[in-house]
């Protein structure tokens, strides 16, 4: 099985050191072999539901319901602010 | 030095006013002050905060208002349950110093039902591990030989109970991350069906399997703390409104006529022969006590394993997406993308990089379907393989973990190896299942679980079942010597 870390580790958002490269490198394949397994099993005629609950939509109105503490908790929790204000980097350069 | 100590001796000499909640807390954190630098298995103990909520509790009493349910009992918490005003990191360094904004249901349930939450215990980095040795933090040790490893990836949770510093504590089970430690530290563990417990506040591995779950010595305690935790949630849309809500004191522990189906997938070549050999002596007890023996195949069994690397690792790197160091954790210097790639790899360690880059992958365009989708049918397969299976028995019989407590630092090079400590405790997830480890005997002086498994939203059978085999055995009483 052949895994481009490089395309993968971009997709992920991580960047690899050599060291991780390597075993990963060694690593990944060995899993996914191992999960290929499921190749086996004939699924035809199998309904693929994500959520095996029977459980349906349930409504309810969009209705604001501010709590302050946690949403000071939450402002406070940011890495970066100014009053009320989040600060991201930049995302042009 | 431990004695067994069960929540529901605690909640009824609280109640009967022969010792205080301050007394009871204070006694526990002593417990812990004094020992668990052995065991390691808090992060954090919330000294102040359980002392004042234990002394609000004495204070109703004096006024004699009624006490709720668990009222002055001592709960430890997984390091993933967020309790506002307290720091949670999921055992990561990405959220090291990261303080909760909200608490989550089950917290704010076991606080409202009078529990004293004491402290959040390790474990595995984001419940990612079997050993809870990924813990960017700390190792725990198990109670019952500290060279070795309590299970994962709930292993501080555990330990807490088996080295007797807390009655009960709460876990959370993705893949057998509650039910194999209870089993390596000879408690009661249980995962609730899939559904019956709200997530809210729960720091998600994979959102389609995590539930929230209960360590404890007894059957009976495990559902003292379940009837608090569990129930439709408005938080949580996938937590179910519950037609039964079995009653602790209401239950009738019985093996008549009990239909236990044994399956012959869960007793594989390369099992610890001392395992296999104590949970066939288990089932003997049960057929001496009135319970029906049935032999069962489930041949989708060897393939819940594989099914719960696709998916779990697949919805873990969605869920972990969101650190990105902008919204939590630490800020790193640099432009977005730079920002990004920096928090995130000094933030995560390896087995979590490792699963974010296997759901990449398996997520990745061209191998989706191959992958993710054929899981997806598998595990509705698997889930039908079970349901036909229920028709012909009550609960399904098993040991909860091939093995024993290995060594620390033993398997934490060799993934698969770690991965396969899980393979009959996945497919209760994968099918979304109750299942509950029991104690039932040792296996060269290391503990051994027993695992039974119930039809979805069944706990009460399985509650009977379990209890019934407690109340004929004494192997959930004995207690790690220090």
């Amino acid at each position: 099985m052949d895994i481009n870390l490089d395309h993968i580790a971009k997709l992920a958002k991580l960047r690899l050191t050599e060291a991780e490269k390597e075993l990963l490198g060694r690593q990944l394949p060995s899993i996914v072999e191992y999960v290929a397994k499921l190749q086996e099993v004939d699924t035809s005629g199998i309904d693929p539901k994500a959520y095996l609950t029977d459980a349906t939509n349930v409504f309810r109105s969009d209705e604001p319901t501010t709590v302050q503490a946690e949403r000071d908790a939450a402002v406070a929790a940011f890495p970066k602010s100014a009053g009320d204000a989040l600060e991201v980097p930049g995302i042009f350069k | 030095m431990a004695e067994l100590l069960t929540v529901k001796a605690i909640r009824d000499a609280v109640a009967a006013g022969t010792v205080t909640a301050e007394e009871v807390t204070k006694n526990c954190l002593a417990r812990i002050d004094a020992e668990d630098p052995r065991i390691g298995a808090f992060l954090e103990v919330f000294h102040t905060r359980a002392l004042e909520k234990a002394r609000d509790i004495d204070v109703m009493k004096a006024r004699g208002d009624e006490l709720p349910r668990l009222a002055g009992v001592p709960v430890a918490i997984k390091d993933n349950m967020l309790l506002a005003g307290e720091k949670v990191s999921s055992g990561s360094k990405i959220l090291q110093d990261y303080t909760s904004a909200y608490t989550a249901t089950v917290v704010a349930r076991l606080e409202a039902a009078g529990a004293i939450i004491i402290g959040r215990t390790n474990m595995d980095e984001f419940a990612m591990g079997s050993s809870s040795e990924t813990s960017a933090f700390q190792k725990t040790h198990n109670p019952w030989d500290t060279t070795r490893i309590p299970g994962g990836s709930s292993g501080g949770s555990a330990a807490a109970v088996a080295a007797g510093f807390v009655a009960a504590s709460l876990g959370s089970d993705t893949g057998g991350s509650i039910r194999q430690p209870a089993s390596m530290c000879g408690v009661v563990g249980m995962k609730p069906t899939y559904g019956r417990v709200s997530r809210y506040g729960i720091i998600a591995l994979a959102s389609s399997l995590d539930q929230v779950g209960p360590f404890t010595h007894t059957v009976q305690d495990a559902m003292l703390i379940m009837e608090i935790i569990e129930g439709r949630d408005e938080h949580d849309a996938t937590s179910v409104e519950l037609e039964d809500k079995p009653v602790a004191e209401l239950l009738e522990p019985s093996m008549q006529g009990l239909r236990v189906g044994v399956p012959k997938e869960y007793f594989i070549d390369g099992m610890d022969p001392e395992v296999r050999a104590r949970v066939l002596e288990a089932i003997e007890v049960f057929k001496q006590n009135g319970a029906k023996i049935i032999d069962i195949s489930l041949p989708l069994s060897p393939y819940a394993l594989p099914t719960y690397y696709i998916i779990q690792p697949a919805e873990a790197s969605s869920n972990l997406a969101r650190y990105d160091g902008l919204r939590y954790g630490t800020r790193a210097p640099g432009a977005l993308e730079d920002s990004y790639l920096t928090a995130r790899s000094e933030g995560f360690g390896l087995e979590v990089k490792r699963r974010i880059m296997l759901g990449a992958f398996i997520l990745s365009a061209g191998y989706y379907d191959a992958f993710y989708k054929k899981a997806v049918a598998v595990r509705n397969a698997l889930r039908k393989e079970f349901d036909e299976a229920f028709k012909q028995v009550d609960v399904i019989l098993s040991p909860t973990v091939p093995g024993t407590a290995w060594k620390l630092g033993e398997k934490f090079d060799d993934p698969i190896a770690m991965y396969l400590a899980d393979v009959f405790t996945t497919p209760a997830n994968i099918a979304g299942l109750p299942g509950i480890s029991v104690p039932c005997g040792f296996a060269n002086d290391l503990p051994v679980g027993l695992q039974l498994q119930a039809k979805p939203f069944n706990e009460m059978t399985m509650y009977t079942a379990a209890a019934a085999y407690q109340a004929v055995t004494d192997w959930h009483t004995k207690v790690p010597q220090a």
